[in-house]
């Protein structure tokens, strides 16, 4: 009787003993984001800012939940721009289980495009390529911003709408264009072809191509090559340091042209490089300028605070803002994966991504939608000009609705 | 038989009342208690050292194919974390830039290591980080040109001078915009850190 007693209080006694014991042991379920950057190399200076506003967006999402309440775990490295270190990082975040990968440059992410495919992994990347947008070709390369191509037609048709009809030449002449870039390189050529034709289409005149090295700081020549041909518009296709230099030396050998940028090459340096050459300039922007007025902008500034606290406002980039447009991108498609209950790679394209329908991330991005068919995220982009001191909405364009029929079976993929 | 039972009760009752004064109270983390934990730059080392040299993709090595190679740099950065707090914290993390020269900027290093400080105790971190000449070259062509000019310097001077005068500590390495992650108990403190090895 008295051994009964004994044995029905010791065994509920050792039962909730060893479960308090193995719930401090416990590991909470967690979800394996990779992570491949630029820290060291050629694109740090941008590439920097980028890293450190992806780690902090992962931070908020882990703060505000997670994946349906599964916590992030977000590894990320550093490889230098180089492509060689960016394939063994693959395989590396492939072992530590990775579902998914948030990638950078255009070089890394075409390189690891068919490992990406093959091992469906969803590699969201700071490359924003038309080449990445035909699922036929690249199922599992995505980002949340407007392509390079896109932003080329975008920036193109908005000084064309607005600009030009100003000038004094304008109903005389056809508006004259050229282009400046690093030609070998696969991030400034990626939209040439595609600026091309929308020049084409809108009737200018082209002329020749001039490369200018994404180091130089002389652009002399190259200047004085462009004042032949007296462009009225100016596409740069380089980063800011190098577009800050072009445009400084056009400003100071009085070339008369106005500028167009790609968006690396359109941040909160570029004036602070450039100078009063800067004013005027225009480019297309994925999303706001740090600490722009925008929906959600404020998250983006709290988080930077407070994670990095270190590193000055003043010093924060629209890189920032871009890193936290992929990783908000990510979090949506991980959530309606989870919910599907099928959070795998191939579950959160098919489940997650592709079932998107304009939605809206804030920060100044355009609406996002991806279908099985068509990975371009936004047909259009806001369109910024540096004026007075500040960067300022100088149009948005929606190449859809404008060019519905080129849009749907012409433009897909380059 | 009832005094018996009285006086158990007591004994037993002195008897916890003895044990759990035994027992420190654990003071349970909160926003008013929790202290920063003080980070130092313990040491900086380059835990091994090739030399400078670089070659380009047109010299035919030995060995291997030809490519844009130069000397790599590591670089060890020990940090000695104290906890003045009665509880440990969780160090979840750090990040920091290392800048050769003041104004430039080589790598952000992140480390997601978690590490526990055990109550009023110093533990030490390390973090690895590692660049080449190369690396650094690339940098400083796309990015650091107007700072390099200012100095009128070539992206070489700069190179020779950091690869052989970082190794010898003749020169100074700046850590900056340091973040170190703690946690206690669900409270999250991250604290900026900066300073120069010299």
């Amino acid at each position: 009787m008295k051994k009964g007693i004994l044995l029905r209080l010791l065994v509920p006694f050792l039962t909730v003993f060893f479960l308090m014991g193995f719930s401090t042991i416990a590991v909470a379920e967690q979800i394996m984001i990779g992570g491949i950057m630029d820290t060291t190399g050629a694109t740090s200076d941008v590439g920097k800012d980028y890293a450190l506003g992806m780690a902090e967006a992962f931070k908020y999402i882990n703060d505000h939940g997670g994946v349906n309440g599964k916590k992030i775990k977000y590894n990320w490295f550093d490889y230098g721009y180089r492509i060689p270190e960016a394939i063994i990082k693959f395989k590396m975040l492939r072992r530590l289980k990775c579902i998914a990968i948030m990638g950078w440059g255009t070089g890394d992410t075409e390189a690891l495009s068919p490992s990406a495919n093959k091992h469906r992994i969803p590699y969201v990347s700071g490359s924003y390529s038309a080449h990445l947008t035909d699922p036929t070709k690249t199922p599992y390369n995505l980002f949340f911003s407007s392509d390079y191509s896109t932003n080329a037609r975008v920036c193109i048709t908005a000084w064309f709408d607005k600009k030009w009809p100003r000038h004094r030449d304008y109903g005389k002449r056809k508006p004259r264009f050229a282009c400046c870039y690093h030609f070998a390189h696969p991030y400034c050529s990626a939209p040439i072809r595609a600026i091309k034709d929308q020049a084409k289409l809108l009737g200018f005149e082209i002329g020749e191509d001039v490369s200018v090295a994404l180091f130089a700081l002389n652009t002399r020549s190259q200047i004085s090559a462009l004042k032949k041909f007296k462009p009225d518009l100016v596409w740069h296709g380089n980063t800011t340091m190098s577009v800050s230099a072009t445009i400084q030396e056009a400003y100071k050998m009085a070339l008369g042209a106005d500028h167009i940028v790609n968006n690396w090459g359109f941040d909160e340096n570029l004036p602070r490089l450039a100078g009063k050459a800067a004013e005027g300039v225009m480019g297309a922007t994925p999303c706001a300028f740090f600490g722009q007025n925008y929906k959600n902008m404020d998250k983006v500034v709290a988080a930077a605070r407070k994670y990095n606290p270190a590193v000055p406002a003043e010093k924060r980039l629209i890189r920032t803002v871009q890193a936290w447009g992929a990783a908000l991108l990510l979090w949506e498609a991980m959530k309606r994966a989870d919910k599907a209950g099928d959070l795998t790679g191939e579950g959160i394209m098919k489940k997650g991504f592709e079932t998107l329908r304009n939605f809206n991330i804030g920060l100044g991005a355009s609406p996002i939608t991806f279908t099985s068919t068509d990975h371009r995220p936004t047909s259009g982009s806001l369109v910024q000009e540096w004026k007075n001191g500040k960067f300022r909405e100088m149009d948005r364009v929606d190449l859809k609705k404008r060019w519905p029929e080129k849009w749907a079976k012409e433009w897909l993929g380059w | 038989m009832k005094k018996k039972l009285v006086l158990m009760t007591v004994l037993l009752f002195g008897l916890g009342v003895v044990l759990t004064s035994c027992v420190t109270i654990p003071v349970k983390p909160s926003a008013a208690n929790f202290k920063a934990p003080v980070i130092t730059l313990e040491s900086f080392e380059i835990p091994q050292y090739d030399g400078y040299w670089y070659y380009g993709s047109k010299t035919k090595p030995t060995k291997g194919k030809a490519g844009n190679h130069g000397a790599p740099l590591p670089m060890n950065f020990v940090f000695s974390i104290e906890n003045p707090n009665p509880y440990p914290v969780l160090l979840e993390g750090m990040k920091f830039t290392v800048a050769f020269d003041k104004e430039f900027d080589l790598v952000t290093v992140s480390n997601q290591d978690a590490s526990w400080i055990p109550a009023g105790k110093t533990n030490q971190v390390r973090a690895s980080t590692l660049i080449t000449v190369r690396s650094g070259l690339l940098s400083l062509l796309v990015t650091g040109g107007y700072k390099l000019k200012a100095r009128g310097w070539s992206p070489w001077k700069a190179l020779e001078r950091w690869w052989t005068g970082v190794p010898d500590y003749t020169l100074p390495v700046t850590v900056h915009e340091g973040a170190f992650v703690f946690k206690a108990d669900g409270l999250v403190k991250v604290l900026p850190f900066e300073t120069t090895f010299k």
